[in-house]
């Protein structure tokens, strides 16, 4: 394993990272320490639930709930600054004036080409 | 009795606290009891230490992992931010919880999750570095363009010339008067 060389189109999993085994300061373990205790922690709840024989309902994962629940309450922390204002100004209101002009333009040099006879249809399937 | 007395008084409440901005709106703080309790939801954005602790506990992360999303009114709140990188990049082999996700329950989720499944944006590591990639690809498609412009320009065909027909230019099956001696056509050169 010391010569594992991961493709090139996937990252090194973590157990192999040389980080791991080369690291050894105190703070690092600690802290690696703590992951895996939350991590197992969360492992126990789930296989808890998963093999309790009396169990009727599906699983609800809290993480999954948040994370729903972040995604649909955006405007509660939304908070009009320098950034958020150019954003809405970029996306909301820019759009309507350039694309207005841009439709009038395109469609006014199309309808005196069309009175003056020189607008070709020649690849046009629709008018 | 006191049902009514206090959905009165939360129709009341709600009513003062909308003044005007919607029906919805009034009763954005009203939430069904079926679900997670308030402090097992995401908040607003963590300003003191408690507030940093409590956040990370509540999103199963150590407090040096817990990040949140840097607080400029883009809406993200306390929700964490994690690193950009897609479920394509996990190990294949591991024994997830959720194996087509390579999620296991309770980790905290990307915010942009449903972008990073294996279905969709894969940010794995390439096979060399985007600078050789992106100009192989911009130098051929250059080069391309470039000589099919040249070839607009300057056109090479085979010689051409126009259709030369034998007995005297078909004088006979053309309609000419058998009697009269059609004009000699020499149409070759030895």
């Amino acid at each position: 394993m010391a010569d594992y060389r991961e493709s090139p189109f996937a990252s090194r999993p973590k157990t192999l990272d040389p980080a791991e085994y080369f690291n050894l300061s105190p703070d690092y373990r600690r802290a690696e320490e703590e992951r895996a205790a939350l991590r197992a922690n969360l492992k126990r709840q789930y296989q808890l639930q998963l093999n309790n024989p009396l169990r009727k309902e599906l699983i609800e994962d809290p993480a999954l709930t948040r994370w729903v629940y972040a995604r649909g309450n955006v405007y509660p922390n939304f908070r009009p600054t320098a950034k958020t204002s150019l954003l809405g100004a970029l996306f909301g209101v820019v759009p309507l004036f350039v694309l207005y002009a841009v439709f009038k333009t395109d469609r006014d040099k199309r309808e005196e080409q069309i009175k003056a006879g020189t607008y070709d249809r020649k690849y046009k399937i629709s008018y | 009795m006191k049902m009514a007395a206090l959905g009165a008084r939360q129709w009341a409440r709600a009513l003062l606290k909308a003044r005007g901005q919607g029906f919805t709106n009034a009763f954005i703080g009203a939430r069904a009891a079926s679900g997670p309790s308030k402090d097992m939801l995401p908040g607003p954005y963590p300003k003191t230490p408690e507030e940093m602790a409590a956040a990370a506990k509540k999103y199963n992360m150590t407090l040096t992992d817990y990040k949140p999303h840097p607080d400029d009114g883009m809406g993200f709140g306390d929700y964490p931010m994690l690193p950009d990188k897609s479920q394509h990049e996990r190990d294949p082999w591991y024994a997830w919880d959720h194996p087509d996700f390579r999620r296991n329950w309770g980790e905290p989720m990307h915010w942009d999750f449903d972008m990073y499944i294996r279905n969709r944006v894969d940010t794995s590591p390439l096979a060399m570095d985007w600078k050789t990639m992106y100009t192989t690809l911009l130098g051929f498609v250059g080069f391309m363009l470039f000589m099919f412009y040249v070839g607009e320009k300057f056109p090479s065909y085979q010689p051409v010339a126009p259709k030369q027909y034998p007995y005297n230019n078909l004088h006979l099956e053309s309609g000419g008067d058998p009697e009269k001696a059609p004009e000699e056509v020499k149409n070759y050169t030895i």
